[in-house]
């Protein structure tokens, strides 16, 4: 186990750097540059930019230098927002939506696992139809309608919570909310059918069968196994969910990574860009290997080498 | 159970909720004011200065979001008149012009102040531009504003003068533009004055590409013979302090707009002490040193950046404001939101949704639509057939109507030719001139002439029929099969304003002339070089605001052979006009020759004007002295939080023109000394 | 008479899981609506401008009349900002989102589900590589992607493309399964015997079945692709292309690759995690002690087997690729004026909620009620097709 844990954090790295070459190859084939603006730049301006970023260099070399700073964890200064660090945008901006996407994954666990379990178990029952429903309707409202439509509610017609900005644990509320409903919905319809896959298996008929009350087999043999699905689902969704959600950080404007991720691609901010991919890259291969990890606990039947 | 009565409880509950407010809104819609209005208790302003500032130095970017914040930050030689945008003094109190228009003087302040208590002078300036316009500072602005003082553009483009023993090779010398004006003298005469005022010849500072610049010329290959070459260096080009606080600036030829072109931010002061010593990270907040009324107090990119009055600043007793508070954002819908919720007090130019200026229009003292020095137009692509067919360019002209496309915008206006009408005066006097005497040429009925270039489908029609496209009518509709609809689109970067025009255009094209024409929408990087290389075929986006107060800054677009335009249009008998024009000093024939290339322009229709734009933002009544100029570029000294409701903005017809005596008295206090000095 | 019985056994099999699904009034409902939705958005909009002339990009010349209108028996979902029909944008947005919803999902599903069993099942080293591929894939901002693909393939760049297509598919579809099956073969016929463990032998054992397995891979993706060619398929859907891209669609297609590129991965780990659960399972041995070879046991075994978290898992992708796509819209590399999608239109109406509210109400339930359609089909399927209920 400990040796397959190191091997996959060894390989990470590589693979990042592998997902750095691939990206820097689409940034370079997108058309467009970081300097290009609305106003025409003089030639010898442009030759001045070019000069000094190195882009009058041949790709190899452009490759190469930049390859050895990000190997070195350098990842330079952002060419749109000059004189700001690369590490240092991520590392400023990052907490923002960390804390958001935290939050709301957790509120979304909460939600999903309970209402999918108890679903799963209560088969066909009222309760059943009434939260997949509910999940379904989470599902079938994109984020960007709403948050917008909380914002109308609870901001507008309640006063309740300031409809946008960060500041305060009350700002924090809706932009939470929106993310955590679509992730609620889905971890809920997850959560519901690894339970019946599993409630219906073998071992869950022996447990029975063995006469074990119906509280040891759901908690001590059911849930472990139908949280798989849920597992799967969330190592990715975590990841990505930290290093922000595009969408709610417009809506609620909250200085989140995605937001700026999105930016820095639309900016052909490259150094930005390859930063945030390598950091989110990272993020995601770890946030897998735990899932590959878990599975082994969840499920003894799973085994490493 | 209990959690299912639990939601039906609160299912309840929120339908209750919100059917009781569907009923409480419709009556607050009748209230004075839009959403929360409350004063805030300090005398600070939340402002939302549109996308996260690149950097903090005024010479290197080129957006608005940026020059608002540097209104606060940087002081120039002059600033922007808050409502008409004409240049007020700032650290200059007064300057002289000579004749010739290129030559200015200009008497500093002494009182006027860095951040970090140092004195400002002449000698700042010097830098700021010598700093500016060099190669290595990579400046967006500096050539396309700078370009006219006098070998700023060599400088910058590393050129370099021709020595021949002691003396530099003139322009005089070759012969043409030998009309060697000997300048009346203009203020105290300087070694660096004498040294300028000959014109000398410059190169390319490239070798190669020299040696091709003078096979090119042979009578210049000749002048040049065997000589040095000398670099244009910093200390060259035409800034020279005088002394401490008199400041001469130099100009290449005769340019009446200059002064107006001083307050853009590229030419406000920036620190010597602090570039020195820190290089590219002295605009970062623990670096930085400004000399505008406010200081920066603190930054957190894409969240806030907050200013301070700065005690130092020279005019800092009539500095009202004690924070001004900048918010990155850029969501319309989300910042109508903080406008509403009462978390803003005013926002960047057009902001206000399209479908909610009806409902926000009634709110007139907040909502501030006024003439803009900005247009729209589609450039045509005409290197490509079909569209270098005039007739096809006048037929899609026609084919529009311009009026019916500012009724759908709400709050734009026709634009019938390449210079927008009511913002300068004396401009659109001298064109209805100019207009008049050419239709008397021409022999024209002056109603056919005025609607020359106005909506006419019948007449585009024909034309595009006489371009060999001729249109058919079925019943109602008409179609124009032969029309190559794969060779041209309207393309235009992704906008929810730019869509909607897109889409109202195709429209009337398919209804008016039988052609459908694709629409083309792409991200703005990928849009760029896309339009700017002439890839796109038949119609493509182009917005312009005015740099500065003077149709030239319309009418240069198409001005050479490298041009803005983005049509691939370059008619040397256009360029002459507008040369010739720049050396009249007589601004009245000047703008009369303006106006005959205008016409000369429209004539070759290299792009169909669209829409005149409108200021589109929104201030709550309590702010004041903050007005809509034509720029949207707000002097803060002058904004101030009035706390007291019944001063506040109440049934104002008109804010240009309502009274304020404080805004009025400190805008009356500021111009004097040059007014004074003027006598 | 054995015969019999497998006919027998074969018809019941999916006729038992039909019937299932007909008891099922949620999946019923869900599919009524599906196929309503369906035929509306293939004939509706010629209906509607057959009866009152209205389209998806008419704007009206009366200038009173550009504005949005509240829904009445003339606009039966109102009009939008410029005065056009909603209900025609509604029903024109339908063509694209489901398309864009149903092909992308399909792409995932095919790959995503072969790709992950396969994964699953072999696991050790092959697994391992071929999930540090996903890993890689999914790290890769599909933003980018997307400008690439726009760019490479905009203009007359897309129609060479669509014509391709079959061949892409087919040859890729040749090249995963000839990959996955030679990985097979070698374990079968080498990786067991002693014989051609290690030593100079076994590397030129090695070497020669990789190479001929290649050669066996191009000449049969070649025989493929120039089969296809001559059935000109790929003609055909290029001049259905040609035909349509003046009307602006030309993204579209180049949207359904992106979108099939980026969402097969997260399908194809919720299978693998599916089948290393199952693969130890007494059924699976049984049938590994019983002799069926791999193949089968993947694709008749663990496949089905994994059907229910799958199929709930697509009726995931649906309504999370249709929000892609409207995202994408959004930053301008969706779908391209004046056609809209209904994520595009709520996007569009969401602005105007408080003072427009038919603009979001009728794109956005009409898009609700076909993900909920969509999800009480999913459902009803999973419960039909499970193969655990079957044995009852």
């Amino acid at each position: 186990m400990l040796s397959f844990i190191i091997r996959r954090l060894l390989i990470i790295i590589p693979m990042a750097l592998l997902v750095v070459t691939l990206t820097w190859g689409l940034i370079r084939i997108a058309p467009g540059n970081f300097y290009s603006g609305e106003k025409k730049l003089p030639a010898a301006v442009e030759a001045n930019i070019r000069k000094k970023y190195g882009l009058d260099l041949p790709w190899w070399q452009q490759y190469g230098m930049m390859m050895s700073n990000i190997v070195r964890g350098d990842f330079g200064d952002s060419v749109k927002y000059q004189g700001q660090s690369v590490n240092e945008i991520i590392k400023r901006h990052l907490p923002y939506s960390a804390t958001i996407g935290l939050l709301g994954y957790l509120l979304a666990l909460a939600i999903g696992l309970t209402a999918g379990t108890i679903a799963a178990l209560k088969q066909n029952s009222a309760f059943d139809y009434g939260s997949m429903s509910l999940a379904m309707l989470g599902l079938s409202v994109p984020n960007f309608v709403l948050g917008p439509i909380l914002v109308l509610i609870f901001g507008f017609w309640l006063y309740w919570f300031p409809p946008a900005r960060w500041g305060g644990i009350e700002s924090l509320v809706l932009p939470v909310c929106t993310l955590a409903a679509i992730y609620a919905a889905y971890i809920a319809r997850l959560t519901r059918a690894g339970m019946l896959e599993v409630m219906r298996s073998d071992f869950i008929r022996t447990a029975r069968a063995k006469g074990l009350s119906e509280k040891t087999v759901l908690f001590r043999h059911a849930i472990r196994g139908g949280l798989i699905p849920v597992i799967s689902f969330t190592g990715p969704a975590l990841a990505a969910l930290l290093a922000g959600t595009v969408v709610v950080e417009k809506v609620f404007a909250i200085p989140g990574l995605g937001n700026i991720f999105i930016q820095s691609v639309l900016n052909r901010d490259e150094p930005l860009t390859l930063g945030i991919v390598a950091f989110l890259s990272i993020l995601i291969m770890v946030f897998n290997l735990i899932v590959d990890i878990s599975y082994g606990f969840l499920d003894p039947r799973i085994r490493y080498e | 159970m209990a959690a299912r009565q639990f939601r039906r409880y609160q299912l309840l509950a929120f339908f209750l909720i919100v059917s009781s407010h569907f009923a409480g809104c419709s009556s607050s819609a009748s209230s004075r004011y839009f959403g929360k209005t409350v004063a805030p208790k300090d005398n600070v302003l939340r402002y939302v200065s549109g996308s996260e500032p690149e950097t903090l130095d005024p010479q290197l970017p080129d957006g608005q979001p940026e020059a608002r914040i540097f209104m606060a930050l940087y002081d120039g030689l002059v600033e922007y008149g808050p409502k008409d945008q004409q240049p007020i003094p700032a650290i200059a109190k007064s300057w002289e012009i000579n004749p010739n228009l290129d030559e200015f003087i200009f008497h500093l302040r002494d009182n006027a102040k860095w951040s970090d208590g140092k004195p400002i002078t002449a000698n700042d300036f010097v830098y700021s531009m010598r700093r500016g316009f060099a190669p290595e500072t990579i400046s967006r602005t500096a050539v396309s504003l700078g370009g006219v003082i006098k070998y700023a553009e060599a400088f910058n483009a590393e050129k370099v003068f021709v020595k021949k023993g002691d003396k530099f090779l003139l322009e005089s010398n070759l012969g043409e533009g030998g009309d060697s004006k000997t300048a009346p003298p203009f203020g105290p005469e300087t070694e660096f004055h004498k040294s300028i005022n000959s014109n000398r010849v410059t190169l390319d500072g490239d070798e190669k590409k020299r040696a091709k610049q003078l096979e090119a010329d042979p009578k210049l290959k000749a002048a040049v013979g065997e000589a040095e070459f000398v670099p244009v260096k910093a200390e060259d080009i035409g800034v020279e302090a005088i002394d401490d606080y008199t400041l001469r600036i130099i100009l290449r030829q005769s340019t009446p707009y200059f002064i107006g072109m001083l307050a853009h931010q590229y030419f406000r002061f920036v620190p010597r002490q602090a570039i020195e010593k820190y290089g590219k990270e002295w605009s970062r907040p623990e670096h930085i040193v400004t000399c505008g009324a406010f200081r920066l107090k603190e930054h957190r990119p894409y969240d806030r950046l907050v200013v301070e009055k700065d005690p130092n600043y020279w005019d800092a007793a009539n500095v009202h404001l004690d924070h001004i508070e900048f918010y990155p954002l850029e969501e319309n819908a989300t910042i109508m939101n903080l406008y509403k919720a009462g978390s803003i007090d005013a926002f960047l130019n057009h902001t206000v949704l399209t479908s909610w200026i009806e409902n926000v229009r009634a709110y007139k003292d907040e909502y501030m639509n006024f003439p803009e020095a900005a247009t729209a137009y589609y450039s045509m692509n005409i290197t490509k057939p079909p569209f270098d067919n005039p007739k096809v360019r006048r037929a899609f002209l026609l084919g529009l109507d311009r009026e019916a496309l500012s009724n759908f915008r709400k709050v734009t206006q026709p634009l019938y030719g390449k210079v927008p009408t009511g913002i300068f005066p004396a401009y659109d006097k001298a064109a209805a001139k100019v207009s008049e005497e050419m239709r008397g040429e021409k022999g024209i009925a002056p109603e056919a002439w005025s609607n020359r270039y106005k909506f006419n489908a019948e007449e585009g029609r024909k034309q595009l029929g006489e371009a060999g496209f001729s249109v058919q009518k079925n019943g109602d509709t008409f179609s124009c099969p032969g029309f190559p609809t794969d060779r041209a689109s309207i393309t235009y970067n992704t906008n929810e304003n730019n869509k909607a025009i897109a889409e109202f255009v195709q429209a009337q094209w398919k209804q008016n002339l039988g052609v459908t024409v694709p629409l083309k929408t792409m991200e703005f990087k990928t849009y760029l070089p896309y339009f700017k290389s002439l890839q796109y075929e038949g119609f493509a986006q182009f917005l312009w605001s005015g740099d500065y107060m003077d149709p030239y800054t319309f009418l240069g677009l198409q001005y050479g052979e490298e041009n803005e335009g983005g049509s691939g249009f370059h008619e040397p008998k256009y360029d002459k006009m507008l040369d010739d024009a720049n050396r009249e000093l007589d601004p009245e024939k000047r703008l009369e020759i303006m106006a005959r290339a205008e016409e000369y322009l429209m004539e070759q229709l290299p792009m169909i004007p669209l829409t005149v734009n409108a200021t589109n933002w929104m201030k709550k009544p309590y702010v004041k002295g903050m007005y809509p100029n034509p720029g949207t570029l707000i002097p803060w000294k002058f904004v101030y939080i009035e706390r007291d409701p019944t001063k506040w903005d109440k049934d104002v017809a008109n804010i240009m023109t309502t009274a304020d005596p404080q805004f009025e008295k400190q805008l009356a206090d500021l111009t004097i000394t040059q007014k004074t000095a003027a006598k | 008479m054995a015969e019999n019985v497998e006919i027998v056994k074969g018809t019941s099999l999916w006729r038992d899981a039909w019937k299932r699904l007909l008891r099922n009034k949620l999946a019923v409902f869900g599919m009524v609506v599906l196929a309503i939705m369906v035929v509306a958005v293939i004939i509706g909009p010629a209906i509607i401008s057959w009866t009152t002339g209205y389209t998806y990009d008419l704007i009206p010349t009366d200038r009173s009349l550009v504005k949005s209108l509240p829904p009445s028996l003339k606009h039966l979902m109102g009009t939008d900002d410029a005065g056009r029909d909603l209900f025609a944008r509604v029903l024109q947005g339908g063509r694209i989102s489901l398309s864009v919803g149903l092909i992308s999902t399909i792409v995932s599903l095919i790959v995503g589900v072969s790709y992950g069993a396969v994964a699953g099942y072999l696991g050790g080293r092959i697994d391992n590589v071929m999930m540090r591929i996903v890993d890689i894939l999914y790290a890769i901002p599909y933003i980018l992607i997307v400008i690439v693909l726009l760019n490479a393939f905009s203009g007359g760049n897309t129609a060479v493309l669509v014509s391709w297509l079959p061949q892409i598919i087919a040859s890729a579809v040749i090249i995963l399964t000839g990959i996955s099956l030679s990985i097979f073969l070698y374990r079968k016929l080498f990786e067991r015997s002693d014989a051609i463990r290690g030593g100079l032998i076994g590397w030129l054992i090695t070497a020669t079945f990789i190479l001929l397995t290649f050669f066996v891979i191009v000449v049969l993706v070649y025989f493929a692709s120039l089969t296809i060619s001559q059935t000109s398929l790929g003609k055909w859907l290029s001049e259905a292309y040609t035909q349509n891209v003046n009307q602006g669609l030309s993204q579209i297609f180049l949207l359904f690759f992106a979108l099939g590129l980026v969402s097969w991965l997260t399908m194809a780990r919720v299978v693998r995690g599916q089948v290393l659960s199952l693969k130890n399972l007494d059924f699976i041995m049984a049938a590994k002690a019983t002799g069926v070879s791999t193949v089968g046991i993947i694709f008749r075994h663990l496949i089905p087997n994994t059907l229910g978290p799958v199929v709930v898992y697509a009726t995931l992708t649906v309504p999370s690729v249709m929000l892609t796509e409207a995202f994408l819209s959004y930053l301008g590399l969706g779908v391209q004026a004046p056609f809209a999608s209904w994520g595009s239109l709520a996007a569009d109406g969401v602005k105007n909620i408080a003072i427009f509210p038919w603009q979001l109400l009728f794109p956005g339930l009409t898009m609700a009620l076909t993900l909920f359609s969509l999800n009480f089909l999913g459902d009803g399927l999973r419960d039909a097709l499970d193969p655990q209920t079957r044995k009852f």
